[in-house]
């Protein structure tokens, strides 16, 4: 079966990824310890920002840690399976992404497995412990299906920000620059989501949620499991997380295959 | 039986003009003009099965271009192109199954990891069988010597070793055509001789369609029967080796180091076409004069220290054809006596 054969090959290709990856030690550990410094540092800042303001919004201190670390799982998840997607504009100008094409398989999935960037684990073990001091501050009560709807929640959160992360480097076909992209779209996108959306003008909360949908991500799914309120939008609006997720990553396959084609006909 | 037909290939590439300076920049982000670059203009072929053909052309001439539209990697702007029955573009990961294909610029391997790795990568993604997948890295193994180097990652093998890899890799699948884009670029004298026996091994034994792109007429020549010309994007010679060998390959030059003298060099039915601290480059034609004819002239009057014979080179022979069209009269190089 095709979707069986493609699973098992994806697990032997990422697999030689990783063995690839572990050949630089040292890169490798650096960037683990990078992670985790940049985010602890991003989390001091708030923390920082918010012994002065005691609160944002309606969002209290552990209520906005919370937002941050499903942010952060959900990133951590996205880099490991889509980060190298930023680079297919250096595949593409120095030529090697011509094998993708002479091979039997899928190019999309041949290029996304590629890569497995194990190194983002430490992002796991930063957003675990976060988890852990703010459960507990905050008392959240953990059911199974809290559990449940937090990890569909993360993995649509994967979904989103891997298919925004597609949709930048399908630029890359048209362009064959793709990395400015990045910074204009991901990089604003990613920093809004970390405070609560509630805090935003009207129009910025609906473009995160009907544009770039990165309120799904962590600010919708975190309002629900919280219990906070989302003015504008309806009250249950985050159980769409995963829904919003798979949709948006459809869209990304499609406009990333449509770049293709037009690579194919061009050679730029 | 055709394994390979191109007819009226056309590929056409818009070219954003870039103006120079800020202002030039500036103005290419509002508005862009492009302009049409034709790389392949009309080329059409076939190739039957089991020969070897050699896809010759200047840099620039589209050869790349054409092997692109061949794999699939580029949809044709016009024409039609059908490898093995399949249209590429339309069908590319069927045709990917009938293809190898080993770019000489580039690896197909994965640069940080062993050897071995790759192949038994590409084993899963081609979905060979085990004891194919055995065999044939036994014959591979033993004709390019691939276990010297196994082990090593590819990113520390020497050019030779990983074109050998490249090769072998391509071959795993086996696949009835082979698409060779430089494969001797940049290697020495022992590694091309190598790369050489393994290709005519593999075309003789096992009947594979080869297509190679070289700037090496010695590849050519010990490979192919028959070559195809091309030039700005249009065929300019299909047929056998041998003929335009006859024809344009008559030229010879003759490299000479002369000790000090006085006396001017002075030679019938030859030239003296370049000259470089007691150097000279002498041009002459075969069926005029033999080289050893030109030589006897030389010791009358001078002392030989050391000289050597060259062999015209593929780009020389494509620009007379290119001068002279190959229908045309073949004219007689003009010989001038004296420098």
């Amino acid at each position: 079966m095709a979707f069986m054969r493609y699973i098992d090959l994806y697990f032997k290709l990422v697999a030689a990824g990783i063995r690839a990856q572990l050949q630089y030690r040292f890169a490798f550990f650096m960037r683990i310890v990078g992670m985790l410094t940049s985010y602890a540092g991003t989390a001091i800042t708030m923390w920082v920002m918010l012994y002065q303001f005691q609160e944002l919004g309606t969002w209290n201190f552990y209520e906005m840690l919370f937002l941050f670390a499903i942010a952060v799982l959900s990133w951590g998840f996205c880099i490991i399976l889509f980060f190298h997607f930023r680079s297919l504009d250096t595949y593409i100008l120095n030529g090697t992404f011509d094998r993708f094409l002479v091979r039997p398989i899928n190019p999309f999935f041949h290029f996304m497995a590629m890569k497995f960037d194990v190194a983002s684990f430490g992002q796991f073990i930063f957003s675990i412990f976060i988890f852990i001091w703010v459960s507990a501050e905050l008392q959240i009560h953990w059911t199974i299906a809290n559990v449940l709807f937090l990890f569909a929640a993360v993995i649509g959160g994967v979904l989103i920000q891997g298919g925004l992360l597609v949709i930048i480097s399908a630029f890359a076909f048209w362009t064959t620059k793709s990395e400015q992209f990045y910074w204009v779209v991901m990089y604003p996108a990613r920093n809004l989501t970390n405070y609560p959306l509630v805090i935003y003008p009207k129009m910025v909360q609906w473009f995160m949620a009907f544009v770039v949908p990165f309120g799904f991500v962590n600010y919708f799914p975190a309002s629900v499991i919280l219990g906070k309120e989302t003015p504008y939008f309806s009250e249950n609006i985050g159980y769409f997380s995963p829904l919003v997720g798979i949709v948006f990553f459809i869209i990304a396959y499609y406009i990333w295959m449509l770049g293709l084609s037009r690579y194919k006909s061009t050679g730029s | 039986m055709a394994i390979i037909e191109v007819e009226h290939l056309m590929k056409e590439f818009k070219i954003a003009k870039r103006e120079t300076g800020f202002l030039g920049a500036m103005k290419g982000l509002v508005k862009r003009e492009f302009h049409t670059k034709h790389a392949v203009k009309d080329i059409s072929f076939t190739v039957d099965k089991g020969e070897m053909v050699g896809y010759i052309g200047p840099n620039g001439a589209g050869k790349s271009t054409t092997i692109k539209m061949l794999t699939g990697i580029l949809v044709p702007s016009g024409g039609t192109v059908k490898v093995n029955g399949i249209v590429p573009y339309e069908n590319r990961q069927a045709n990917a199954k009938n293809i190898g294909v080993v770019f000489g610029q580039r690896t197909q391997l994965w640069w940080d990891l062993p050897t071995i790795e790759s192949f038994e990568l590409l084993k899963e993604i081609y979905q060979v069988s085990h004891s194919r997948y055995k065999e044939n890295m036994d014959t591979f193994t033993e004709i390019l010597g691939l276990d010297e180097f196994i082990n090593t990652p590819v990113r520390q093998l020497s050019l030779g070793q990983r074109m050998r890899a490249d090769i072998a890799a391509s071959l795993l699948h086996d696949p009835p055509i082979l698409f060779l884009d430089e494969p001797t670029i940049g290697l020495d004298v022992v590694a091309k001789e190598r790369m050489r026996t393994f290709i005519k091994e593999i075309n003789k034994e096992r009947d594979i369609t080869v297509i190679l792109t070289t700037h090496d007429m010695e590849d050519i020549e010990q490979l192919c029967q028959r070559m195809v010309l091309i030039d700005h994007g249009q065929k300019v010679y299909d047929g056998e080796i041998a003929v335009v060998k006859n024809r344009f390959g008559k030229i010879r030059t003759l490299v000479v180091d002369l000790e000090q003298h006085s006396t001017p060099l002075t030679l019938e039915k030859a030239e003296v076409f370049k000259e470089e601290t007691g150097r000279y480059w002498i041009r002459f034609n075969r069926e005029d004069i033999s080289a050893s004819g030109v030589i006897t002239q030389i010791t009358q009057t001078h002392n030989i220290k050391d000289l050597t014979v060259e062999e015209p080179e593929i780009e020389s022979i494509i620009s007379r054809i290119y001068q002279e069209g190959f229908d045309g009269v073949e004219q007689p190089i003009p010989v001038k006596s004296g420098s």
